[in-house]
Protein backbone atom coordinates (compact mmCIF):
# COMPACT_ATOMS: atom_id res chain seq x y z
CA UNK A 1 0.00 0.00 0.00
CA UNK A 2 1.62 3.42 -0.70
CA UNK A 3 -0.03 5.95 0.79
CA UNK A 4 -0.90 9.12 -0.71
CA UNK A 5 -3.41 10.78 1.18
CA UNK A 6 -2.76 13.47 4.15
CA UNK A 7 -3.18 11.85 7.51
CA UNK A 8 -5.85 13.70 10.17
CA UNK A 9 -3.18 14.75 12.02
CA UNK A 10 -1.80 16.59 9.68
CA UNK A 11 -5.13 17.28 7.95
CA UNK A 12 -6.30 19.19 11.20
CA UNK A 13 -3.32 21.49 11.26
CA UNK A 14 -2.88 22.81 8.22
CA UNK A 15 -6.85 22.97 8.37
CA UNK A 16 -6.22 25.00 11.57
CA UNK A 17 -3.51 27.03 9.59
CA UNK A 18 -6.16 28.09 6.86
CA UNK A 19 -8.77 28.67 9.22
CA UNK A 20 -6.34 31.45 11.21
CA UNK A 21 -5.67 32.99 7.93
CA UNK A 22 -8.58 33.27 6.75
CA UNK A 23 -9.93 34.96 9.80
CA UNK A 24 -7.08 37.29 10.37
CA UNK A 25 -7.96 38.33 6.53
CA UNK A 26 -11.35 39.12 7.54
CA UNK A 27 -10.66 40.82 10.94
CA UNK A 28 -7.63 42.43 9.64
CA UNK A 29 -5.37 42.10 12.84
CA UNK A 30 -2.39 43.90 12.47
CA UNK A 31 -0.52 41.30 15.55
CA UNK A 32 -2.20 38.00 13.73
CA UNK A 33 -1.32 39.44 9.94
CA UNK A 34 2.63 39.53 11.40
CA UNK A 35 2.61 36.41 13.45
CA UNK A 36 1.26 34.19 10.60
CA UNK A 37 3.51 35.85 7.87
CA UNK A 38 6.51 34.96 10.23
CA UNK A 39 4.63 31.57 10.94
CA UNK A 40 4.83 30.69 7.22
CA UNK A 41 8.56 32.03 6.51
CA UNK A 42 10.06 30.34 9.93
CA UNK A 43 7.87 26.83 8.17
CA UNK A 44 9.01 27.45 4.91
CA UNK A 45 12.70 27.23 6.19
CA UNK A 46 11.96 24.45 8.29
CA UNK A 47 10.31 22.39 5.85
CA UNK A 48 13.43 22.33 4.21
CA UNK A 49 15.27 21.32 7.26
CA UNK A 50 13.04 18.54 7.69
CA UNK A 51 13.41 17.23 4.59
CA UNK A 52 16.92 16.89 5.34
CA UNK A 53 16.68 15.64 8.84
CA UNK A 54 13.09 13.93 8.84
CA UNK A 55 13.06 12.19 6.03
CA UNK A 56 16.72 11.87 4.83
CA UNK A 57 17.73 11.43 8.13
CA UNK A 58 20.65 14.02 7.60
CA UNK A 59 21.81 16.44 10.83
CA UNK A 60 22.43 20.21 8.93
CA UNK A 61 22.78 22.91 10.33
CA UNK A 62 23.60 24.92 6.72
CA UNK A 63 19.75 25.94 6.47
CA UNK A 64 20.58 29.72 7.86
CA UNK A 65 23.51 29.85 5.43
CA UNK A 66 21.03 28.75 2.74
CA UNK A 67 18.91 31.33 4.27
CA UNK A 68 21.69 34.11 4.42
CA UNK A 69 22.01 34.06 0.43
CA UNK A 70 18.50 34.83 0.03
CA UNK A 71 18.09 37.26 2.01
CA UNK A 72 21.54 39.00 1.06
CA UNK A 73 20.69 38.12 -2.40
CA UNK A 74 17.30 39.40 -2.81
CA UNK A 75 18.61 42.84 -0.72
CA UNK A 76 21.51 43.14 -3.33
CA UNK A 77 19.54 42.39 -6.37
CA UNK A 78 16.50 44.81 -5.34
CA UNK A 79 17.44 47.23 -3.29
CA UNK A 80 21.16 48.09 -4.83
CA UNK A 81 20.67 46.84 -8.25
CA UNK A 82 16.88 47.72 -8.34
CA UNK A 83 16.09 44.23 -10.13
CA UNK A 84 12.10 43.23 -9.93
CA UNK A 85 11.62 41.90 -6.70
CA UNK A 86 10.20 38.11 -7.96
CA UNK A 87 14.65 37.86 -9.54
CA UNK A 88 15.17 38.69 -5.64
CA UNK A 89 13.05 35.56 -4.89
CA UNK A 90 14.54 33.25 -7.77
CA UNK A 91 17.61 34.04 -8.21
CA UNK A 92 19.10 33.60 -5.13
CA UNK A 93 17.64 30.05 -4.57
CA UNK A 94 19.78 28.94 -7.81
CA UNK A 95 23.16 30.72 -5.65
CA UNK A 96 21.98 28.85 -2.43
CA UNK A 97 21.92 25.38 -4.95
CA UNK A 98 25.18 25.96 -6.40
CA UNK A 99 26.44 26.16 -2.48
CA UNK A 100 24.54 22.80 -1.33
CA UNK A 101 26.05 21.43 -4.58
CA UNK A 102 29.74 22.95 -3.35
CA UNK A 103 29.25 21.53 0.09
CA UNK A 104 27.63 18.72 -0.25
CA UNK A 105 29.71 17.06 -3.02
CA UNK A 106 33.22 16.79 -0.32
CA UNK A 107 31.01 16.53 3.03
CA UNK A 108 28.88 14.12 2.72
CA UNK A 109 31.84 11.19 1.78
CA UNK A 110 32.18 12.14 5.26
CA UNK A 111 30.97 9.58 7.63
CA UNK A 112 29.78 10.08 11.21
CA UNK A 113 29.23 13.52 12.59
CA UNK A 114 31.31 15.12 10.64
CA UNK A 115 28.87 16.29 8.02
CA UNK A 116 27.07 17.71 11.33
CA UNK A 117 30.30 19.47 12.73
CA UNK A 118 31.09 20.72 8.88
CA UNK A 119 27.57 22.37 8.34
CA UNK A 120 27.85 24.10 12.07
CA UNK A 121 31.02 25.23 11.28
CA UNK A 122 30.07 26.86 7.91
CA UNK A 123 26.25 28.05 9.54
CA UNK A 124 28.48 30.21 12.01
CA UNK A 125 31.03 31.16 9.83
CA UNK A 126 28.31 32.81 7.03
CA UNK A 127 26.85 34.92 10.26
CA UNK A 128 30.72 36.02 10.48
CA UNK A 129 30.69 36.57 7.06
CA UNK A 130 27.55 38.65 7.07
CA UNK A 131 29.14 40.83 9.83
CA UNK A 132 32.34 41.16 8.65
CA UNK A 133 32.01 41.48 4.57
CA UNK A 134 30.67 45.36 5.23
CA UNK A 135 30.79 45.94 1.43
CA UNK A 136 29.20 42.52 0.42
CA UNK A 137 26.25 42.58 3.21
CA UNK A 138 26.47 45.75 4.97
CA UNK A 139 27.89 44.62 8.10
CA UNK A 140 26.42 44.70 11.39
CA UNK A 141 23.65 47.64 10.13
CA UNK A 142 22.35 45.45 7.21
CA UNK A 143 20.79 46.80 3.87
CA UNK A 144 18.00 48.57 4.29
CA UNK A 145 15.32 49.53 1.77
CA UNK A 146 14.61 45.75 0.07
CA UNK A 147 11.10 45.95 -2.05
CA UNK A 148 7.93 43.82 -1.58
CA UNK A 149 7.20 41.60 -4.32
CA UNK A 150 4.75 43.06 -6.57
CA UNK A 151 2.58 40.97 -9.31
CA UNK A 152 1.86 42.89 -12.88
CA UNK A 153 3.07 46.09 -10.98
CA UNK A 154 0.58 45.68 -8.03
CA UNK A 155 2.62 46.03 -4.78
CA UNK A 156 2.14 43.27 -2.60
CA UNK A 157 3.65 45.42 0.70
CA UNK A 158 0.25 45.51 2.47
CA UNK A 159 0.92 43.05 5.48
CA UNK A 160 -1.98 41.26 4.08
CA UNK A 161 -0.81 40.46 0.72
CA UNK A 162 2.48 39.56 1.82
CA UNK A 163 0.41 37.39 4.22
CA UNK A 164 -1.31 35.29 1.24
CA UNK A 165 2.20 35.08 -0.58
CA UNK A 166 3.97 34.12 1.75
CA UNK A 167 1.67 31.12 2.53
CA UNK A 168 1.00 30.22 -1.09
CA UNK A 169 5.05 29.91 -0.69
CA UNK A 170 4.59 27.50 2.32
CA UNK A 171 1.83 25.28 0.43
CA UNK A 172 4.01 24.65 -2.56
CA UNK A 173 7.01 23.77 0.01
CA UNK A 174 4.31 21.58 1.86
CA UNK A 175 3.20 20.20 -1.57
CA UNK A 176 6.83 19.38 -2.48
CA UNK A 177 7.54 17.64 0.81
CA UNK A 178 4.57 15.89 0.58
CA UNK A 179 5.18 14.16 -3.12
CA UNK A 180 8.80 13.73 -2.02
CA UNK A 181 8.29 11.96 0.81
CA UNK A 182 5.62 9.86 -0.52
CA UNK A 183 7.87 9.01 -3.69
CA UNK A 184 10.55 6.23 -4.17
CA UNK A 185 13.03 8.87 -3.17
CA UNK A 186 11.08 9.51 0.21
CA UNK A 187 11.09 6.09 0.81
CA UNK A 188 14.99 5.41 -0.56
CA UNK A 189 15.27 8.88 2.44
CA UNK A 190 13.61 6.80 4.60
CA UNK A 191 16.46 3.94 3.87
CA UNK A 192 18.96 6.16 4.24
CA UNK A 193 17.92 7.36 7.59
CA UNK A 194 17.67 4.24 8.94
CA UNK A 195 20.73 2.70 8.01
CA UNK A 196 23.02 4.23 5.10
CA UNK A 197 24.58 0.45 4.69
CA UNK A 198 20.85 -1.24 4.13
CA UNK A 199 20.27 1.61 1.58
CA UNK A 200 23.41 1.29 0.13
CA UNK A 201 22.91 -2.78 -0.34
CA UNK A 202 19.41 -1.67 -1.86
CA UNK A 203 21.18 -0.35 -4.67
CA UNK A 204 20.59 3.40 -3.30
CA UNK A 205 23.07 6.03 -4.67
CA UNK A 206 23.57 7.29 -1.67
CA UNK A 207 25.75 10.78 -2.32
CA UNK A 208 23.14 11.47 -4.87
CA UNK A 209 19.89 11.29 -2.70
CA UNK A 210 22.12 13.28 -0.24
CA UNK A 211 22.85 15.71 -2.37
CA UNK A 212 18.83 16.03 -3.68
CA UNK A 213 17.48 16.18 0.44
CA UNK A 214 20.46 19.00 0.44
CA UNK A 215 19.39 20.85 -2.95
CA UNK A 216 16.01 20.93 -1.66
CA UNK A 217 16.53 22.08 1.84
CA UNK A 218 18.80 25.26 -0.28
CA UNK A 219 15.86 26.36 -2.52
CA UNK A 220 13.41 26.03 0.82
CA UNK A 221 16.28 28.16 3.08
CA UNK A 222 16.98 30.63 0.38
CA UNK A 223 13.69 31.33 -0.86
CA UNK A 224 12.53 31.78 3.34
CA UNK A 225 15.28 34.21 3.46
CA UNK A 226 14.24 36.10 0.35
CA UNK A 227 10.84 36.42 1.75
CA UNK A 228 12.07 37.54 5.41
CA UNK A 229 14.30 40.27 3.55
CA UNK A 230 11.46 41.53 1.86
CA UNK A 231 8.78 41.19 4.77
CA UNK A 232 11.00 43.48 7.13
CA UNK A 233 12.24 45.23 4.02
CA UNK A 234 15.14 45.12 5.89
CA UNK A 235 18.16 42.50 6.63
CA UNK A 236 21.26 42.32 8.84
CA UNK A 237 23.27 39.12 10.43
CA UNK A 238 20.33 39.03 13.38
CA UNK A 239 18.53 36.79 11.30
CA UNK A 240 21.34 34.03 10.34
CA UNK A 241 22.73 33.97 13.68
CA UNK A 242 22.96 30.89 16.04
CA UNK A 243 19.25 31.62 17.73
CA UNK A 244 17.72 31.39 14.41
CA UNK A 245 19.85 27.75 14.02
CA UNK A 246 18.33 26.89 17.24
CA UNK A 247 15.06 27.83 16.47
CA UNK A 248 14.64 26.15 12.99
CA UNK A 249 15.59 23.05 15.33
CA UNK A 250 13.28 23.26 17.83
CA UNK A 251 10.54 24.27 14.96
CA UNK A 252 10.81 20.50 13.40
CA UNK A 253 11.54 18.94 16.89
CA UNK A 254 8.55 20.47 17.95
CA UNK A 255 6.72 19.40 15.14
CA UNK A 256 7.69 16.06 14.91
CA UNK A 257 10.56 15.02 12.48
CA UNK A 258 9.59 13.88 9.22
CA UNK A 259 5.72 15.07 9.72
CA UNK A 260 4.37 16.53 6.75
CA UNK A 261 2.45 19.45 8.71
CA UNK A 262 5.20 19.53 11.65
CA UNK A 263 6.92 22.64 10.71
CA UNK A 264 3.81 24.59 10.96
CA UNK A 265 2.84 23.79 14.24
CA UNK A 266 6.70 23.97 15.73
CA UNK A 267 6.66 27.58 13.78
CA UNK A 268 3.27 28.74 15.45
CA UNK A 269 5.05 27.24 19.26
CA UNK A 270 8.14 29.05 18.30
CA UNK A 271 6.59 32.04 17.03
CA UNK A 272 3.88 32.52 19.39
CA UNK A 273 4.76 30.87 23.03
CA UNK A 274 7.45 33.60 23.87
CA UNK A 275 4.91 36.58 22.78
CA UNK A 276 2.54 34.93 25.18
CA UNK A 277 4.50 34.59 27.76
CA UNK A 278 5.96 37.81 27.80
CA UNK A 279 3.57 38.91 30.97
CA UNK A 280 6.31 37.16 33.00
CA UNK A 281 9.03 39.68 32.23
CA UNK A 282 12.16 38.39 33.13
CA UNK A 283 10.66 35.08 33.83
CA UNK A 284 9.78 34.92 30.06
CA UNK A 285 12.90 32.49 28.64
CA UNK A 286 13.13 30.16 31.98
CA UNK A 287 9.68 29.37 31.71
CA UNK A 288 9.45 29.05 27.47
CA UNK A 289 12.56 26.59 28.14
CA UNK A 290 10.99 24.61 31.21
CA UNK A 291 8.23 24.14 28.84
CA UNK A 292 10.20 23.08 26.26
CA UNK A 293 11.78 20.42 28.38
CA UNK A 294 8.58 19.42 29.23
CA UNK A 295 7.66 18.59 25.71
CA UNK A 296 10.97 16.64 24.40
CA UNK A 297 10.32 14.80 28.04
CA UNK A 298 6.34 13.69 27.21
CA UNK A 299 6.63 14.62 23.27
CA UNK A 300 10.04 13.45 22.10
CA UNK A 301 8.33 12.65 18.68
CA UNK A 302 6.94 16.03 18.46
CA UNK A 303 3.23 17.34 18.62
CA UNK A 304 2.56 15.25 15.60
CA UNK A 305 4.47 12.34 16.80
CA UNK A 306 2.23 11.48 20.22
CA UNK A 307 0.64 7.87 20.67
CA UNK A 308 -2.93 8.10 21.45
CA UNK A 309 -3.12 3.37 21.16
CA UNK A 310 -3.06 3.25 24.58
CA UNK A 311 -6.96 5.05 24.19
CA UNK A 312 -8.10 2.43 22.54
CA UNK A 313 -9.95 -0.60 24.04
CA UNK A 314 -7.65 -4.22 24.55
CA UNK A 315 -8.87 -6.44 22.58
CA UNK A 316 -10.43 -9.10 24.51
CA UNK A 317 -11.36 -11.26 22.02
CA UNK A 318 -10.94 -12.95 18.37
CA UNK A 319 -13.21 -10.31 16.69
CA UNK A 320 -10.96 -7.28 17.57
CA UNK A 321 -8.50 -6.64 14.70
CA UNK A 322 -4.97 -7.88 16.65
CA UNK A 323 -1.54 -8.13 14.22
CA UNK A 324 -1.43 -10.82 12.21
CA UNK A 325 1.38 -13.34 12.54
CA UNK A 326 1.48 -16.66 10.55
CA UNK A 327 2.72 -19.55 12.63
CA UNK A 328 5.64 -20.78 10.26
CA UNK A 329 7.24 -17.46 10.26
CA UNK A 330 7.22 -17.33 14.54
CA UNK B 1 16.56 -16.49 -11.19
CA UNK B 2 19.71 -15.61 -13.20
CA UNK B 3 20.55 -18.69 -16.17
CA UNK B 4 23.22 -16.99 -18.63
CA UNK B 5 25.17 -19.82 -20.18
CA UNK B 6 28.73 -20.08 -17.92
CA UNK B 7 31.59 -18.74 -19.97
CA UNK B 8 33.93 -18.61 -16.91
CA UNK B 9 33.25 -18.18 -13.28
CA UNK B 10 30.55 -16.11 -12.00
CA UNK B 11 32.41 -14.89 -9.39
CA UNK B 12 36.01 -15.08 -8.90
CA UNK B 13 37.85 -13.47 -5.37
CA UNK B 14 41.76 -13.47 -5.95
CA UNK B 15 43.49 -12.79 -2.02
CA UNK B 16 41.14 -10.25 -1.05
CA UNK B 17 41.94 -8.29 2.22
CA UNK B 18 39.97 -5.73 4.35
CA UNK B 19 41.75 -3.92 7.45
CA UNK B 20 39.99 -1.88 9.86
CA UNK B 21 43.04 0.31 11.03
CA UNK B 22 45.41 -1.97 12.22
CA UNK B 23 43.25 -5.02 12.39
CA UNK B 24 43.48 -7.36 9.61
CA UNK B 25 39.93 -8.67 9.43
CA UNK B 26 40.46 -10.67 6.05
CA UNK B 27 43.81 -11.92 5.00
CA UNK B 28 44.19 -12.93 0.76
CA UNK B 29 40.51 -14.60 1.00
CA UNK B 30 40.48 -16.55 -2.88
CA UNK B 31 37.44 -17.99 -3.45
CA UNK B 32 35.59 -19.17 -7.14
CA UNK B 33 31.87 -19.88 -7.85
CA UNK B 34 30.44 -21.17 -10.84
CA UNK B 35 26.87 -19.76 -11.86
CA UNK B 36 24.18 -21.25 -10.02
CA UNK B 37 26.27 -22.38 -7.12
CA UNK B 38 25.70 -22.13 -3.27
CA UNK B 39 28.61 -21.25 -0.78
CA UNK B 40 28.13 -21.95 2.89
CA UNK B 41 30.50 -19.84 4.43
CA UNK B 42 30.98 -20.90 8.32
CA UNK B 43 32.91 -19.18 11.30
CA UNK B 44 32.72 -17.95 14.90
CA UNK B 45 32.35 -14.70 15.63
CA UNK B 46 35.05 -12.17 14.09
CA UNK B 47 35.95 -15.06 11.92
CA UNK B 48 36.24 -12.25 8.54
CA UNK B 49 32.29 -13.91 7.37
CA UNK B 50 30.67 -10.29 7.59
CA UNK B 51 33.70 -8.76 6.34
CA UNK B 52 33.90 -10.81 3.03
CA UNK B 53 30.47 -10.70 1.90
CA UNK B 54 30.46 -6.49 2.95
CA UNK B 55 33.51 -6.09 1.23
CA UNK B 56 32.03 -8.24 -2.26
CA UNK B 57 29.19 -6.10 -2.18
CA UNK B 58 31.35 -2.74 -1.77
CA UNK B 59 30.43 -1.75 1.85
CA UNK B 60 33.35 -2.22 3.17
CA UNK B 61 36.81 -0.75 1.40
CA UNK B 62 39.36 -3.63 0.19
CA UNK B 63 43.21 -3.73 0.98
CA UNK B 64 44.38 -5.14 -1.59
CA UNK B 65 43.13 -8.50 -3.94
CA UNK B 66 40.53 -8.30 -7.11
CA UNK B 67 36.52 -9.42 -7.27
CA UNK B 68 35.78 -10.12 -10.85
CA UNK B 69 32.11 -10.91 -11.43
CA UNK B 70 31.20 -12.72 -14.86
CA UNK B 71 35.02 -11.89 -16.00
CA UNK B 72 34.69 -7.89 -15.16
CA UNK B 73 36.66 -6.87 -12.20
CA UNK B 74 34.60 -4.76 -10.04
CA UNK B 75 36.66 -4.37 -7.11
CA UNK B 76 36.56 -0.54 -7.62
CA UNK B 77 32.83 -0.53 -8.76
CA UNK B 78 30.62 1.51 -5.49
CA UNK B 79 27.92 -0.25 -3.88
CA UNK B 80 25.22 0.96 -5.10
CA UNK B 81 26.24 0.05 -8.79
CA UNK B 82 27.09 -3.56 -8.04
CA UNK B 83 23.45 -4.10 -6.79
CA UNK B 84 22.79 -2.95 -10.75
CA UNK B 85 25.70 -5.67 -11.75
CA UNK B 86 23.97 -8.22 -10.00
CA UNK B 87 25.36 -7.95 -6.09
CA UNK B 88 22.40 -8.17 -3.99
CA UNK B 89 23.38 -8.34 0.01
CA UNK B 90 20.98 -9.35 2.84
CA UNK B 91 22.44 -7.82 5.88
CA UNK B 92 22.62 -8.74 8.79
CA UNK B 93 19.73 -7.65 11.14
CA UNK B 94 17.75 -7.93 8.08
CA UNK B 95 17.43 -4.12 7.48
CA UNK B 96 13.60 -3.59 6.86
CA UNK B 97 12.99 -0.18 7.37
CA UNK B 98 10.39 0.37 10.02
CA UNK B 99 7.31 2.80 8.96
CA UNK B 100 6.94 1.58 5.52
CA UNK B 101 4.55 -1.32 4.73
CA UNK B 102 5.57 -4.63 3.61
CA UNK B 103 4.39 -3.82 -0.22
CA UNK B 104 6.99 -0.25 -0.09
CA UNK B 105 9.93 -2.30 0.99
CA UNK B 106 9.18 -4.33 -1.55
CA UNK B 107 9.11 -1.45 -3.91
CA UNK B 108 12.14 -0.12 -2.74
CA UNK B 109 14.21 -2.75 -3.57
CA UNK B 110 12.82 -2.84 -7.08
CA UNK B 111 12.92 0.77 -7.78
CA UNK B 112 16.41 1.04 -6.46
CA UNK B 113 17.88 -1.19 -9.23
CA UNK B 114 15.66 0.76 -11.89
CA UNK B 115 12.13 -0.70 -11.91
CA UNK B 116 10.01 1.39 -13.33
CA UNK B 117 6.92 -0.63 -14.83
CA UNK B 118 4.17 -1.27 -12.24
CA UNK B 119 3.17 -4.31 -14.24
CA UNK B 120 6.44 -5.65 -14.16
CA UNK B 121 6.72 -4.76 -10.15
CA UNK B 122 3.25 -6.28 -9.25
CA UNK B 123 4.57 -9.93 -11.72
CA UNK B 124 7.81 -9.73 -9.16
CA UNK B 125 6.36 -9.16 -6.27
CA UNK B 126 3.91 -12.23 -7.19
CA UNK B 127 7.03 -14.27 -7.23
CA UNK B 128 8.45 -13.25 -4.36
CA UNK B 129 5.01 -13.96 -2.39
CA UNK B 130 4.76 -17.26 -3.99
CA UNK B 131 8.44 -17.71 -2.68
CA UNK B 132 7.38 -16.11 0.59
CA UNK B 133 3.74 -17.39 1.59
CA UNK B 134 3.84 -16.11 4.84
CA UNK B 135 4.13 -12.36 3.90
CA UNK B 136 1.18 -12.53 1.73
CA UNK B 137 -1.64 -11.31 4.02
CA UNK B 138 0.96 -8.80 5.80
CA UNK B 139 1.58 -6.63 2.22
CA UNK B 140 0.02 -4.07 3.71
CA UNK B 141 1.47 -4.14 7.21
CA UNK B 142 4.26 -1.51 8.93
CA UNK B 143 6.71 -3.88 8.49
CA UNK B 144 7.95 -3.27 11.91
CA UNK B 145 4.83 -5.44 13.36
CA UNK B 146 6.29 -8.79 11.20
CA UNK B 147 7.99 -11.41 12.98
CA UNK B 148 11.62 -11.62 12.77
CA UNK B 149 10.79 -14.62 10.28
CA UNK B 150 8.90 -12.56 8.18
CA UNK B 151 11.58 -9.60 8.27
CA UNK B 152 13.96 -11.66 7.21
CA UNK B 153 11.70 -12.90 4.43
CA UNK B 154 11.10 -9.19 3.71
CA UNK B 155 14.87 -8.55 3.44
CA UNK B 156 15.02 -11.44 1.00
CA UNK B 157 12.44 -10.94 -1.19
CA UNK B 158 13.64 -7.19 -1.21
CA UNK B 159 17.21 -8.32 -2.62
CA UNK B 160 15.59 -10.66 -4.65
CA UNK B 161 13.35 -7.93 -6.43
CA UNK B 162 16.77 -6.41 -8.06
CA UNK B 163 17.15 -9.85 -9.93
CA UNK B 164 20.35 -10.55 -8.72
CA UNK B 165 22.65 -13.34 -10.06
CA UNK B 166 24.82 -13.54 -7.07
CA UNK B 167 23.28 -13.29 -3.53
CA UNK B 168 24.83 -12.79 -0.49
CA UNK B 169 22.94 -13.37 2.77
CA UNK B 170 24.73 -12.72 5.97
CA UNK B 171 23.73 -14.33 8.66
CA UNK B 172 20.08 -14.75 7.76
CA UNK B 173 19.26 -17.40 10.49
CA UNK B 174 20.64 -14.98 13.42
CA UNK B 175 17.55 -14.48 16.62
CA UNK B 176 15.12 -16.68 14.76
CA UNK B 177 12.86 -19.06 16.43
CA UNK B 178 13.47 -22.91 14.97
CA UNK B 179 10.43 -23.16 12.85
CA UNK B 180 11.25 -19.41 11.33
CA UNK B 181 15.07 -20.60 10.25
CA UNK B 182 13.40 -23.96 8.44
CA UNK B 183 11.07 -21.86 6.60
CA UNK B 184 14.14 -19.35 5.55
CA UNK B 185 16.52 -22.41 4.71
CA UNK B 186 13.68 -24.18 2.76
CA UNK B 187 13.27 -21.12 0.57
CA UNK B 188 17.35 -20.62 0.16
CA UNK B 189 17.19 -24.08 -0.92
CA UNK B 190 14.58 -23.42 -3.43
CA UNK B 191 16.60 -20.31 -5.01
CA UNK B 192 19.78 -22.74 -4.92
CA UNK B 193 17.72 -24.98 -6.83
CA UNK B 194 16.67 -22.88 -9.35
CA UNK B 195 20.01 -21.96 -10.43
CA UNK B 196 20.85 -18.82 -8.10
CA UNK B 197 24.28 -17.98 -7.36
CA UNK B 198 24.86 -17.64 -3.60
CA UNK B 199 27.28 -17.07 -0.69
CA UNK B 200 25.69 -17.79 2.71
CA UNK B 201 27.17 -16.63 6.11
CA UNK B 202 26.19 -18.90 8.96
CA UNK B 203 27.80 -19.74 12.56
CA UNK B 204 25.48 -23.08 12.66
CA UNK B 205 26.10 -25.48 9.86
CA UNK B 206 23.75 -27.97 11.51
CA UNK B 207 20.70 -25.41 10.92
CA UNK B 208 21.03 -26.92 7.34
CA UNK B 209 19.85 -29.71 5.89
CA UNK B 210 21.51 -29.95 2.48
CA UNK B 211 25.14 -29.80 1.15
CA UNK B 212 26.03 -26.70 -0.59
CA UNK B 213 28.22 -26.78 -3.46
CA UNK B 214 31.13 -25.23 -1.72
CA UNK B 215 31.76 -25.01 1.95
CA UNK B 216 34.37 -22.59 3.63
CA UNK B 217 34.92 -22.19 7.40
CA UNK B 218 36.75 -18.96 7.72
CA UNK B 219 39.27 -18.11 11.16
CA UNK B 220 40.91 -14.96 11.95
CA UNK B 221 40.58 -13.68 8.43
CA UNK B 222 41.62 -17.07 6.59
CA UNK B 223 39.91 -19.49 5.19
CA UNK B 224 41.00 -23.00 6.54
CA UNK B 225 39.00 -25.28 4.79
CA UNK B 226 37.14 -25.44 1.39
CA UNK B 227 34.78 -28.45 0.79
CA UNK B 228 32.98 -29.18 -2.52
CA UNK B 229 29.95 -31.12 -2.38
CA UNK B 230 30.18 -32.07 0.79
CA UNK B 231 30.05 -30.02 4.38
CA UNK B 232 32.09 -31.28 7.17
CA UNK B 233 30.80 -33.29 10.29
CA UNK B 234 29.98 -31.61 13.61
CA UNK B 235 33.61 -32.81 15.07
CA UNK B 236 35.56 -31.13 12.11
CA UNK B 237 33.56 -28.14 12.74
CA UNK B 238 34.03 -28.29 16.46
CA UNK B 239 37.93 -29.00 15.64
CA UNK B 240 37.92 -26.21 12.90
CA UNK B 241 36.04 -23.37 15.53
CA UNK B 242 38.01 -24.11 17.81
CA UNK B 243 41.58 -23.62 16.46
CA UNK B 244 43.20 -27.14 16.10
CA UNK B 245 45.35 -27.38 12.83
CA UNK B 246 42.95 -29.21 10.59
CA UNK B 247 44.06 -27.10 7.01
CA UNK B 248 43.77 -28.07 3.62
CA UNK B 249 41.25 -28.14 0.53
CA UNK B 250 39.42 -30.94 0.06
Amino acid sequence: MIRRTIGIRDASVLGAALVAVIATLLTGSAYWTYALTLIAIYAIAAVGLNVMLGLAGQVSFAQTTFMGIGGYGAARLTATLGWDPWWGLVLPAFGAVAVAVLIGLPLFRLRGHYFAMATFALALGTNSLAVGAVLLTGGSTGIAGVPPLAIAGLSLGTPQGFLIVSWIVLALALAVFFVLSRSHIGRAWRALATSPDVAVSLGVPVLRLKLLALIVAAVMGSVAGSLYAQFSSFVAPDFINLVMIINLFLIVFIGGRGMLSGPVLGAAFVALIPQALSFLGEWQNVVFFVLLLLFMLFLPRGALGFDLSWLRPRPRDSSHPVPERTEAAR
Amino acid sequence: MSARPATGPLLDVERLGVDYGRVRALRQVSLTLEEGEMALLLGTNGAGKSSFVEALAGLVPVSGGRVHLRGADITSVPAHRRVRRGVSLVPEGRGTLPGLTVAENLDLGWRAVGGRSRGDFRQERERILRLFPALEKRVDSDCSTLSGGEMQMLAIGRALLARPSLLLLDEPSLGLAPKAIVAVHEALRTLSEEGLTMILVEQKALTIDWTPHLTCVLRHGEIIMQARDRRPTSEQLAELYLGRPSKGTT
